[in-house]
């Protein structure tokens, strides 16, 4: 039996030091290729959904963001289109959304009813809370593993679900993050827990998925909750009436849409 | 006026329960991939919504007389359906320091057919075009209501017209025909108004308004024709339209004394005149800049000249306006400036106004506190005049819906489209909520 334990010991080292030096997984992915999995995991082609976003300030204080949300991916672009029903002085404002797999930086609109006009708007705006959450516009999208370097910190069970824990620094230093540290769910390849730090190195936020299902065959993320650590504002975000792979036309992500809603 | 309120609302109703034409049926195929798609049938209400607005103003000089003081009650009813849409907007202003306190306005009353190709909507409608932001250069059809200047939300300002417009898309193109067959002119300031500058005359003229209506008749009909084309790399409008002039022509004949070459009487015949325009506008990104552009040429508009020859103190020009633009945003910190630039063509020594007219703006707006707190600073700047009106302002969102506003419209400058406003310095309030 001792020699069992010594025998496990130094195996659990052994690895442990295999990992540590070469920055693999026992499955010999590396941090770069985890991220990877995770950002190419399979998508529908298309998704709608409704998104609900409850605002909690420090004070415990609610408000509440309610939209319908549009996405059609062709493997080249996303194309998204988003129409907002709460609050009522937001009604009927749209925003659309074209993300480029080539690099290239996304295309937005936003559709204000009080203007009747759609107007162009620039990408540089990713790093704007969306709507007053916790979330940037970047943390709702899906950043491309190349614009960080990538780390393997750990395995680690969390919530009964077996995570790999990265750690990813921006190549673009002036990001808003100076490193992010994420934990993606073996074989389900989806973000579990993430971590984000200032610029100044502080920990900023904490974002927990708090649902996922398996629907039509896809893992979608249903809920998720986000706590800013400096301000303790919170934001909770739950995902329903979601459908993947219905149809929804290419005409859909225009400005006639846009400025005509849905009903 | 309460009689009149009810009814319509009553009409509203009715027409929204029991429109035929509204049938529901949702926008959306719901069936997986592997099934044929299929219309979810859906049961819709009429959504209501609108404002409630207090807004108080009192001027900074002149013994802090209200500049304002209004009660606005904003009420809209919308329906819509994959096929069909209709829309009413009316609101009521209730204005506790004028004579008439109550005034009702239908904004909007439209009907819309929708088409797999092309959109149809009839009725009472605001029609915006073009890219600028506080100017308007292409933005040509909905007239404007000038009583309170260009202090009022642009929705406020831009009053709807009566009119069939017909949408047709291919693609990435859009080709837009508007027909009016109804006039509808611009509001100006009333007289009295603090923003009703009275123009002083060296004897008391007489008005002659039997020119000043359009009568509605196909000849009098305005038309206009918009191409747009929306793409990742850029955004154009190219548009036209014979329209007329929303603000009419004062043509002024004045009687001389042969002997002492003095002025004895004038008369003053108001009369609107035909435009004719065409221009356009785009908008394409260069990170981290949004560019903005807009031009439009008008054809046949009439200018005020000293030229003793002329009888009416008028003649008809040819004149070019258009705007260059950026938006950026540094330290979250959103900007945008543009430069406006009118140039007569063709310019006399005799005209009232300057060959070349320019003019700047700049919006600074920052959100704080997860965009329950907003500050806003936005400047017209007449560099021909140095003078301007500066409007800073601050937002707060006490809940979802309901906001409290605080700012100050400031006049610098003692002459040009904003100096002649010096003694109307102001600050105000509006508190609104959204329902």
């Amino acid at each position: 039996m001792k020699n069992n334990l010594t025998n496990n010991k130094m195996l659990t080292i052994a690895l442990l030091f295999i990992f540590k030096a070469n920055g693999l997984t026992a499955d010999n992915l590396n941090g770069l290729q985890v991220v990877q999995k995770a950002y190419n995991k399979p998508e529908p082609k298309t998704q709608q959904a409704v998104l609900k976003m409850t605002l909690v300030s420090s004070s415990g204080g609610k408000r509440e963001r309610i939209l319908k949300q549009f996405v059609s991916n062709n493997g080249k672009t996303e194309k998204k289109i988003m129409f907002f029903e709460k609050p009522s002085d937001v009604r009927d404002t749209s925003f659309m959304n074209f993300s480029y797999d080539n690099g290239k930086p996304d295309d937005q609109w936003i559709y204000l009813p009080a203007l009747k006009r759609v107007k162009r708007i620039s990408n540089d705006s990713k790093g704007d809370y969306f709507m007053g959450s916790d979330f940037t516009y970047d943390d709702l999208g899906d950043r491309n593993p190349n614009d960080d370097n990538h780390q393997i910190l750990k395995e680690e069970i969390l919530k009964n679900e077996n995570c790999y824990v990265v750690v990813s620094t921006p190549k673009d230093k002036n990001y808003m993050y100076s490193k992010t540290v994420t934990w993606i769910i073996k074989d389900k390849w989806l973000v579990m827990k993430k971590v984000f730090y200032d610029t100044d190195g502080n920990l900023l936020k904490t974002l927990t998925m708090t649902g996922h299902e398996k629907i039509n065959g896809y893992w979608i993320r249903t809920g998720s909750e986000m706590i800013n650590e400096q301000t303790k504002h919170e934001t909770i975000m739950k995902l329903s009436n979601i459908k993947v792979n219905v149809s929804i036309p290419d005409s859909y992500f225009s400005e006639r849409r846009m400025k005509r809603g849905i009903k | 006026m309460k009689l009149n309120i009810f009814t319509m609302a009553a009409i509203i109703f009715m027409t929204a329960n029991y429109g035929g034409l509204f049938a529901q049926e949702n926008e959306i195929n719901t069936e997986p991939e592997n099934g044929k798609p299929a219309p979810e049938e859906t049961s819709e209400a009429a959504v209501l919504s609108g404002y409630i607005r207090n807004y108080t103003g009192v001027l900074a000089k002149g013994g802090n007389d209200y500049a304002i003081i209004q009660n606005t009650f904003d009420i809209r009813l919308k329906k819509q359906t994959e096929n069909a849409a209709f829309k009413a907007n009316s609101i009521v202003y209730h204005n506790p320091e004028k004579d008439k306190d109550i005034e009702l306005m239908l904004r909007e009353a439209y009907v819309d057919l929708f088409f797999s190709s092309m959109d149809i909507r009839i009725g009472k409608q605001q029609i915006i075009w073009g890219k600028a932001d506080g100017v308007f250069i292409t933005d040509i059809i909905s007239p404007k209501d000038m009583r309170e200047f260009l202090l009022p939300d642009f929705e406020e300002i831009r009053i709807g017209v009566t009119g069939a417009k017909s949408n047709l898309y291919l693609n990435d193109h859009a080709l837009e025909i508007i027909w009016l067959p109804v006039f509808s002119a611009a509001i100006p300031p009333e007289a009295g108004s603090i923003w009703r500058p009275e123009p002083s005359f060296p004897v008391s003229p007489v008005f002659h308004n039997d020119k000043e209506e359009v009568d509605g008749s196909l000849k009098n009909s305005e038309v206009f024709a918009k191409y747009s084309l929306m793409t990742s790399l850029i955004d154009l409008e190219l548009i036209g339209g014979y329209t007329w002039d929303d603000e009419p022509v004062m043509h002024a004949y004045k009687t001389i004394d042969p002997a002492t070459k003095q002025i004895t009487a004038l008369d003053i015949y108001p009369e609107y005149h035909r435009l004719t325009a065409g221009g356009g506008s785009f908008t394409f990104t260069i990170d981290p800049l949004v560019l903005r552009g807009e031009a439009a040429y008008y054809k046949g508009k009439y200018f005020n000249s000293t030229d003793p020859a002329l009888l009416d103190s008028f003649v008809k020009k040819d004149y070019v306006n258009y705007m260059a633009g950026a938006d950026f945003t540094i330290w979250d910190i959103k900007n945008s400036a543009q430069f406006i630039q009118k140039i007569i063509l063709r310019h006399t020594s005799d005209l009232h106004d300057k060959k070349f007219q320019n003019l700047a703006t700049y919006l600074i707006s920052r959100d704080f506190f997860n965009e329950t707190l907003n500050l806003q600073f936005f400047v017209y700047y007449d560099i021909d005049n140095k003078s301007s009106l500066m409007r800073p302002k601050i937002t707060y969102k006490y809940a979802d819906g309901f906001d409290i506003l605080a700012g100050a419209n400031i006049f610098t400058g003692s002459e040009g489209k904003f100096g002649q406003y010096n003694k109307n310095d102001m600050v105000y309030t509006k508190i609104t909520y959204h329902f």
